[in-house]
Order: C-alpha cells, then structure tokens, then sequence
C-alpha cells in the first residue's frame, strides 16, 4: 500500500505539475511578452545624465484587470526605479509590497525574486513639461512555476527529513537512557499491570508484562498531555521492543499496526498548538476547541483501533504475516 | 468548568517530565541499580535509532513535498468539493482534511492562514482548527515509527490509518456543524 501511494505521490505530482505549466503557457496567465502601458510622474525629468532614476507609476484599476483578467482590486500606484544600460535598454524595477496588487504579488512569489518584478521598458513618452508621460514595458516572463517548485520541493524536504531526525537525536537518547534505567528497576513491570485488562484486549499478541507494553503506555500518557518531544521516543522505543516479538523481520506485526492507529488519531487532552494559533488570531474563545478536538480525535483513535482489527484479519493481510521468504 | 479542567491538564502535562525523573532516578538508586552507568548504556541505542529513520523520512517526506508542490491538492479538492459540501464541509476546509495527514508543518500554516482570512471564531476558524486538533500528521508517524525498526511491508498499516484520518474528519464536520452551526 505504501508503495502504490507512494508511486502516486511522486508521478502524479511530476504530471500536475506539468500539466499546470503547460495549461499557464496556453493561456498566458502572466501575459509574458505582451506590453502594458502605465502614467509615470517624476519630481525631476531624467537628462541623460542619470543612468538611475525613480518615478511614481500608475495604472488605472480597471485596465490592469482587464489585462490580466483578474477580478478588480484598486488602483496600482508604485514607485519604480528605473535604471538605462550603456547600451540603451532601460529596465524599470517594481517593488511588490502588502499593497501591491494580488496579481503581482503571485508573480513576484511564483518568480525567483519574491519582493520585486522586474520589467523591460519599451517606449517612455513625456509630455507637459516632462514631469508627467508614459510608460510602456514587458515585465520579465514567468514560466514552468510549478515544476520548479516541485525541484525545489525535492531538495528542500530531503534535507528536512534529515534536520527533523537530527533534532531526534538529543530526546532519543534522554529517553532511551531512562527507559533503561526503569527496566534495570523493574519500574515497567509495575507500570504493566494497572492497565492489564485494557492492554490485553488491545495487544492480545504480546505478553502483558512485556517492555513493550510499559512504553506504549508511556508513549500514550505523553501524547494525550501533548508532551510530544517525550511522546516519540517513548513510541520509537515501544516499536524497537514490539519488534523483538516479530516472527517476520521488515513485515508489520498486529500490534504494530494497532499500536499506530492509536498513535495517529492523535488523542490529546489539550491541543495546545491549535488554541495557540486560535489565541493569536484574535479568538474570544481559544479553547472552544477542546471538547470538539476530543471528540474528533476520539472518534479516529476508536475507528482505528477497529479498523486495525478487523482489516488484520483480511486474506491479503494474512498472507502477508504468514508466508516466509528471504 | 472547562477553565478548571484545563488548567488541570495544564499543571499535569508541566509536572509530568519532572515526576518520571524523579520516580526513575529515585526508584532506581533505592533499588541500588547503577543508575549514571546504565543511563548511558541505554542512550547509546538513541543515535542509531534515530539515524536508522532518515532514509524512509527522506522517501516520505520527499514524495508529499513534491505532490504538494505541483498543485495536485487543489486539483484533488476541486474534484471532492461538490462531495463534501453534501455533507456539511466547506469547501475551504477540505484541502485541511486533506493535507493533515500528509503534513504538519503544512497544515499548521493552512489553519493559520484560514483564520486569518475568516476569523478564528467562524464557524469555518473553529472546524479547521478542530480538525488540526482532531487527528497527527498519519505519514509522518508512519515513516518515522516502521522506520526505526527497517519494517517496509506496512501491511494493513496505512488503510487503517486513512481510516482513522477519515473518520476523525468526518467527526470534527459533524460536532462542529452539531454545536456551532447557526
């Protein structure tokens, strides 16, 4: 299953990629290679002299809808600096901001640029008393957006996948080192047996007094307290003493697979990092969310912990964990 | 009530780490184990634990990186929308569905940009933020826990955590619609 998802992530991510390329490309959405003209004002008209000057640029609203086609969002009034090359091509720099209209600031984001567009200016025309004229100019073409995103994605998250295991690494051994230190007390064993008859309805494949169990029920209290720095490695480490139980090494045990679907519902009593966000947004409420968030991750934890159950029991399933090779 | 049971909780989640050493560690030296020596036996297994993940976190992570990257969430959405709104989920909050179980860090600035936009106490704030609360990033749990133990036939491992996602979901839309719907 993980293989065909996999598959499916990977080609139809290269191919929407494309596809939304090739689509932008057919219909010219950031009208590459096609002139917009816009008033410019200066204090100061340029001379030959001034190889870098600014000047406030304006274009009426219902223009630069039109010739984007996009819905119309104000006046645009910029203040560009435009600057001629020694050999005669002018290129005129404009800044995008939070005021910046919505269209431009999707294409300085989609461009390498982010803050700015760069234009190349074709014709600028003065008149009253060259304070006031036009300017006519093609702003440098945006093109194969998403499949550079998708590059950039690749490496990116490659290199988060190994800063994420790194800053495992500290947690990892301070809870593996006291793990060690309660098996070598014989605390784990005690820790076992308040919760037998839950446990043994749950993992009715490992013995009740077994490491495994004393972790997966620590892993369980640290996540339901949302102490999920605490909550992996007591999880990474109740999967390395379910696995010394594994008939089958590199195959999925039942109670692997119970033992996940209680960790991904994600049952915590507070979600501390979604009232966060609510309370800096300005909520009245922030914790409105606590009975709500209970019900729904209570709803996941049972769903999946009878899922697993019930789909650990399927032909596909079974032959899985029973046939031998290697 | 609620302010009593959540500042409850709160005492509890800040008192938990210290009461474990504590109990450990004082557990441990009663008992007359040699508490420094083996702490350090055991946290020698941390580095390559952790480093024995990298490879499948680099596969899964590399993979959603990549479709999220492309559009194809917003395609998928497009495709579901006329689905989910039959059962009472805006269409604003089903690419949140979508991307909690592929994506943390992602959905977490998903629900944050959404209650930028349409307020934290909408009724649109509060279903997305119930469901960041309502279910854990299901891929990541999945690379990183099969990971450490080299398991690669995940069997009926990823169904029954779609299943769980699903459900949770569906769950949040309904208690939230339930309670906050006007």
């Amino acid at each position: 299953m993980l293989n065909k998802i996999w598959i499916f992530l990977i080609l139809a991510g290269v191919l929407i990629a494309a596809g939304n390329d090739i689509a932008d490309e057919a219909r010219n959405t950031y009208r590459n290679g096609i002139p917009l003209t816009a008033a410019i004002a200066v204090e100061h008209p340029p001379s030959v002299l001034t190889p870098t000057w600014q000047g406030e640029m304006s274009i009426p609203s219902a223009l630069f809808a039109a010739f984007y086609g996009v819905p119309e969002s104000g006046d645009v009034k910029e203040t560009v600096t435009i600057t001629t090359a020694p050999s005669g091509v002018s290129v005129m720099t404009i800044p995008v901001n939070e005021s910046s209209p919505p269209q431009w600031k999707l294409m300085a984001q989609r461009s390498s640029s982010r803050d700015h567009l760069t234009a190349t200016i074709d014709r600028i025309q003065w008149s009253g008393g060259a304070s006031n004229g036009s300017v006519r100019f093609i702003v440098d073409p945006i093109r194969f957006v998403k499949l550079k995103a998708v590059t950039a994605a690749a490496i990116d998250w490659a290199a988060i996948a190994v800063n994420v295991v790194l800053g495992l690494v500290g947690v990892m051994a301070l809870w593996l080192g006291l793990m060690r230190i309660a098996e070598e007390a014989g605390m784990l064993a005690l820790l076992t047996r308040f919760l037998r008859p839950v446990t043994r309805f749950l993992f009715p494949d490992v013995p009740a007094d077994h490491p495994a169990i004393a972790a997966i029920i620590m892993n369980t209290a640290a996540n339901m307290l949302g102490l999920s720095n605490a909550a992996t490695p007591l999880g990474l480490k109740a999967m390395e003493e379910l696995n010394k139980l594994n008939p089958r090494a590199g195959t999925a045990t039942n109670a692997m697979v119970t033992f996940l679907a209680i960790n991904t519902g994600g049952f915590v009593i507070i979600p501390a990092t979604a009232i966060a966000v609510r309370a800096a947004a300005g909520s009245v409420n922030p914790g409105i969310i606590i009975g709500t968030s209970i019900v729904g991750a209570g709803v996941a934890t049972v769903a999946g912990i009878v899922a697993s159950r019930l789909l650990q029991r399927l032909p596909m399933y079974r032959k899985e964990k029973e046939e031998r090779h290697d | 009530m609620t302010d009593l049971f959540r500042s409850f909780v709160d005492i509890l989640a800040v008192a938990a780490i210290p009461a474990v050493l504590l109990l450990f560690v004082g557990w441990a030296a009663f008992k007359k184990v040699k508490v420094y020596e083996v702490f350090v036996e055991g946290a020698k297994e941390g580095f390559t634990t952790a480093i024995r993940i990298i490879p499948y976190l680099v596969a899964m992570l590399v993979a959603i990186g990549i479709f999220r990257a492309s559009g194809g969430l917003e395609l998928l959405s497009a495709l579901l929308a006329p689905v989910t709104s039959w059962i009472g989920m805006p269409p604003e909050a089903l690419p949140m569905a979508m991307l909690r179980p592929l994506s943390g860090s992602g959905s977490l600035g998903l629900m944050t940009e959404l209650m930028k936009v349409h307020g934290p106490d909408s009724l649109l704030g509060v279903m997305v933020s119930t469901m960041y609360g309502s279910s854990e990033t299901t891929f990541y749990v999945l690379a990183v826990y099969f990971g450490s133990v080299g398991i690669r036939k995940t069997r009926h491992a990823v169904p029954v955590g779609l299943i769980a996602d699903i459900a949770g979901m569906l769950a949040a839309v309904w208690i939230v619609n339930l309670l906050f719907h006007r």
